[in-house]
């Protein structure tokens, strides 16, 4: 699929672990929104801060890593496995949302269960959408992206990132 | 030792996200997340009944945790919906990205107060 793929196609054993990569970033993502549970402790009818925490940084933090592995790092096989579908994943969560707010409906609780769905919807697209521009550098360079930037003077071949393996330089064939 | 029971169970959900949405998405094939919007209504059916019958029916804390927050809180997914709704928007399919938070919101909240109802009546 990718131009910049394996030639002759994955080893046999790399689906088995991908699912294993899944099931240890599972692991702590679900710890990480454990502990967070923890700390903040929601009251039956209050507002469900922990939830809304863990949805919110998930979600940035989704959009940088799916948009870091997707756009800008050379291909890597288990960074999106592990922190993406695994950690993040994981972290964050919709049934919880889901139930958190009917409860709060059902307790007549309304005005508060839709101002947390309200709230969870427009911080997390906001979130997500931070965290991939934060990816592509466009709210301030990330460490390490200033060589891509192309420099009007440069004449070409002098560069000495110009012929890093895997950064597009030309190499002498 | 609850906390290795979650976090196993956190594994088994992520697991199980990521084969529903594999067995789901490729059936769909189309640029609709139908995968994750599965996931999450059924993930919330399935939260609202073991919160509603652990509120009526005296099952353990323990149980609700690792059941509850470690599988069906690691299996469904608030990120991905995110994600994908921006994704959508920026593929200047907008309407689609409005519909996928929508449906996923109003299907979900049924589902869940679905689940609650059950969970509580049976």
């Amino acid at each position: 699929m990718s131009p910049t793929g394996p030639a002759h196609g994955p080893p046999a054993s790399e689906p088995l672990l991908r699912v294993v990569a899944i099931a240890l970033g599972g692991a702590l993502g679900t710890l990480a929104r454990y502990g967070t549970d923890r700390a903040l402790v929601p009251r039956p009818s209050g507002v469900p801060w922990a939830t809304f925490t863990v949805n919110v940084a998930g979600s940035l933090l989704l959009g940088l890593i799916v948009t870091l592995v997707v756009e800008r790092w050379p291909p890597t096989r288990f960074v999106r496995p592990f922190a993406a579908i695994g950690f993040c994943g994981g972290f964050t969560t919709f049934s919880t949302l889901a139930v958190e707010t009917a409860q709060r409906a059902q307790h007549g609780r309304v005005g508060l269960a839709a101002g947390y769905v309200a709230a969870s919807l427009v911080a997390g697209v906001v979130a997500a959408f931070v965290g991939m521009a934060l990816a592509r550098g466009r709210l301030f360079p990330l460490p390490g992206q200033r060589r891509f930037v192309p420099d009007p003077d440069d004449l070409g071949g002098l560069d000495p990132h110009a012929a890093e393996p895997g950064r597009g330089g030309e190499t002498p064939s | 030792m609850i906390v290795v029971g979650v976090m196993v169970a956190g594994a088994c959900g992520a697991v199980l996200r990521y084969s529903v949405d594999h067995v789901v998405q490729r059936r769909a094939g189309s640029e609709f997340p139908l995968g994750t919007l599965v996931i999450n209504v059924s993930g919330s059916l399935v939260l609202g009944f073991l919160t509603g019958s652990a509120l009526h029916h005296g099952v353990s804390a323990t149980w609700l945790t690792v059941a509850g927050t470690g599988l069906i809180g690691s299996y469904t997914t608030f990120s991905t919906l995110m994600f994908d709704s921006v994704r959508l928007a920026e593929a200047d399919h907008s309407a689609l990205s409005v519909l996928n938070v929508v449906v996923s919101m109003v299907v979900g909240l049924g589902a869940a107060a679905l689940g609650l109802a059950l969970g509580s009546a049976i």
